[in-house]
């Protein structure tokens, strides 16, 4: 049986598609499926760094789509998990060093040998965007909750209508004391904007920036706040109705205690 | 009043140009670019562009990010906007039907992108004359560059002469900026804007500092912009932060304008401040280095 092949997009950029990708591979092979993810991002790729891969990569998507060596050699496997590879872009290339058809062939023959291929998009609509959402048959959105990266997301959710391809949302960076405020808008502002089923909602949390800077993905710290959060959400992508966490402040004693444990 | 001319003898490169009866030099075209998307490249241009125009500059944003345009947001002019960039480039309205007085600052226009366009029906040589065409009535052009290094890059670069790269003190967008300060050449004497750092963190050690960014980009620094929750707020609303010169930012983005001004101030550096929580940690938990 071939893989699901999922592509992570979101039109605007730094919204989290990377690490989105990255958490969501690693909370999948750690449930034991075959994972695969696919860096689209020609020129300016990330996903190798925010799994701390970057010093492994010999072969490279556009030299796979080249012919100039296969795709078993191309593929990184994971320091942490077995079942986990990434698929890096190259780096001094262009996006249109590669067709939609042939990028859509190397994601085929990736879903031979794998449960979920997961794309990360680049960011914008461009040929990059176009190769990315080529290679898959469903979409996972990425949005933070400000007018400007949901208007771009509207414009995405636009042109995944228009290919037929099934689309889940990820609400990222939520900050709930600032939609209390009335400073940001709710998770249910953006999907009924959106109007796209909501596949989960992630917090602000400043943990992520020293995570993805030491390529660890969270998932696999125990004591991260954010690693139950991407395991509902892998666990709602292979089905599962999990009930959606409802981010309280944890008022002035509940940050007190998190500062004196991070002591 | 000026019709913009497509062609391309309408001045040539770095002379002054008659226009009416006073001739004005050429205004500058810096492009705000940064590789990697969501660092601040819309926000730091509205920002700019609103801090120059409170020194009596008269300036011209232009929206090139065609498909996915915001600074009309950041502005708060979204409802304001006609007609766009590619109406212009096509010929179908002049830059002046196009051209969006900004609401708080009289000397702030906003040209912006089309929304409902792609990037690649933007005709390279025509933008470059638009660019040149801005020039000729305003002091300054700034031009928001997409994110990506693609055609809608490629045209944002087009017609500028100089560039402004925005990055935040993650490994990513380091990498980013790296590649596109290589893509930009030594054409564009680009200087470098570090935005979003959190002091906290950086004395932490779980985030890169303003040295250690620049140990591999080296460039010039025109400030650092610390992250502030704020920003989304006035973001979300259409006000700029340059509009209050008296809180931390908004006064930041204001030593920036007067260093590309060519003012002689020191660059903007956040300050460390130090959080009734963390004085608490550091009684309770002893060392919270």
């Amino acid at each position: 049986m071939s893989a699901r092949r999922i592509v992570v997009t979101s039109g605007k950029g730094g919204v989290g598609k990377t690490t989105t990708t990255a958490n969501l591979g690693a909370a999948l092979a750690k449930r034991g499926q075959r994972v695969i993810l696919v860096d689209a991002d020609i020129g300016l790729r990330n996903l190798d760094l925010v799994l701390g891969l970057e010093k492994r990569i010999v072969f490279d998507l556009v030299e796979v789509a080249e012919g100039r060596c296969q795709l078993r050699q191309a593929l990184i496997k994971d320091k942490r998990f077995d079942s986990l590879s990434i698929l890096p872009a190259a780096q001094t290339r262009e996006k249109d060093a590669i067709t939609e058809e042939q990028f859509l062939a190397i994601v085929e023959l990736a879903a031979e040998a794998a449960d979920y291929v997961l794309i990360d998009c680049p960011a914008g609509i461009e040929t990059g965007f176009r190769n990315a959402v080529a290679g898959a048959a469903e979409a996972i959105v990425v949005t933070t909750p400000e007018v400007s990266a949901i208007r771009d997301a509207d414009r995405v959710v636009g042109k995944l209508n228009e290919r037929r391809k099934p689309i889940r949302l990820i609400v990222n960076r939520l900050r709930q004391e600032m939609v209390r405020s009335g400073d940001m808008l709710s998770v249910e502002d953006v999907c009924e904007i959106l109007a796209v089923e909501l596949l989960g909602i992630v917090p602000d949390d400043e943990e992520i920036i020293d995570t993805t800077n030491r390529g660890e993905p969270v998932v696999l710290d125990e004591s991260s706040r954010l690693r139950p959060i991407y395991d509902k959400i892998a666990r709602r992508l292979e089905g599962e109705i999990v009930p959606f966490t409802n981010f309280d402040n944890p008022g002035f004693f509940g940050r007190l205690i998190d500062a004196l444990k991070a002591g | 009043m000026h019709q913009l001319q497509p062609s391309f003898d309408s001045a040539p490169e770095g002379r002054a140009v008659e226009d009416d009866s006073v001739t004005k030099p050429l205004g500058r075209a810096i492009v705000v670019t940064s590789g990697k998307g969501g660092v601040g490249k819309t926000t730091t241009t509205a920002n700019l562009g609103t801090a120059l125009a409170a020194r009596g500059a008269t300036v011209a944003l232009v929206d090139a990010d065609v498909g996915l345009r915001n600074l009309d947001i950041v502005l708060g002019l979204e409802n304001r906007v006609k007609h766009h960039l590619l109406d212009v480039l096509e010929e179908r309205v002049t830059l002046d039907d196009a051209l969006v007085t900004d609401k708080h600052s009289p000397t702030l226009s906003l040209l912006a992108a089309a929304q409902a366009r792609e990037k690649d029906e933007v005709d390279t040589e025509k933008m470059c004359a638009l660019i040149l065409s801005l020039r000729e009535r305003f002091d300054f052009v700034l031009i928001d560059c997409p994110a990506g290094i693609e055609l809608g890059f490629r045209n944002a670069v087009a017609g500028a002469q100089e560039a402004i790269v925005v990055c935040t003190p993650e490994v990513s967008a380091v990498r980013d900026v790296d590649r596109v300060i290589g893509l930009l050449g030594n054409k564009f004497r680009p200087q470098l804007v570090i935005n979003r750092l959190r002091p906290q963190l950086v004395k932490k050690g779980k985030m890169l500092s303003v040295d250690d960014v620049n140990a591999i980009l080296r460039l010039p620094l025109l400030g650092v912009i610390a992250d502030e929750p704020e920003i989304i707020v006035t973001t979300n609303r259409g006000e700029p932060l340059a509009l209050r010169p008296q809180t931390p930012t908004g006064a930041a983005y204001h030593a920036i304008a007067a260093r590309i001004a060519g003012d002689d101030v020191a660059a903007p550096m956040p300050v460390l401040k130090e959080s009734l929580l963390d004085k608490l940690g550091t009684l309770f938990g002893g060392k919270r280095a």
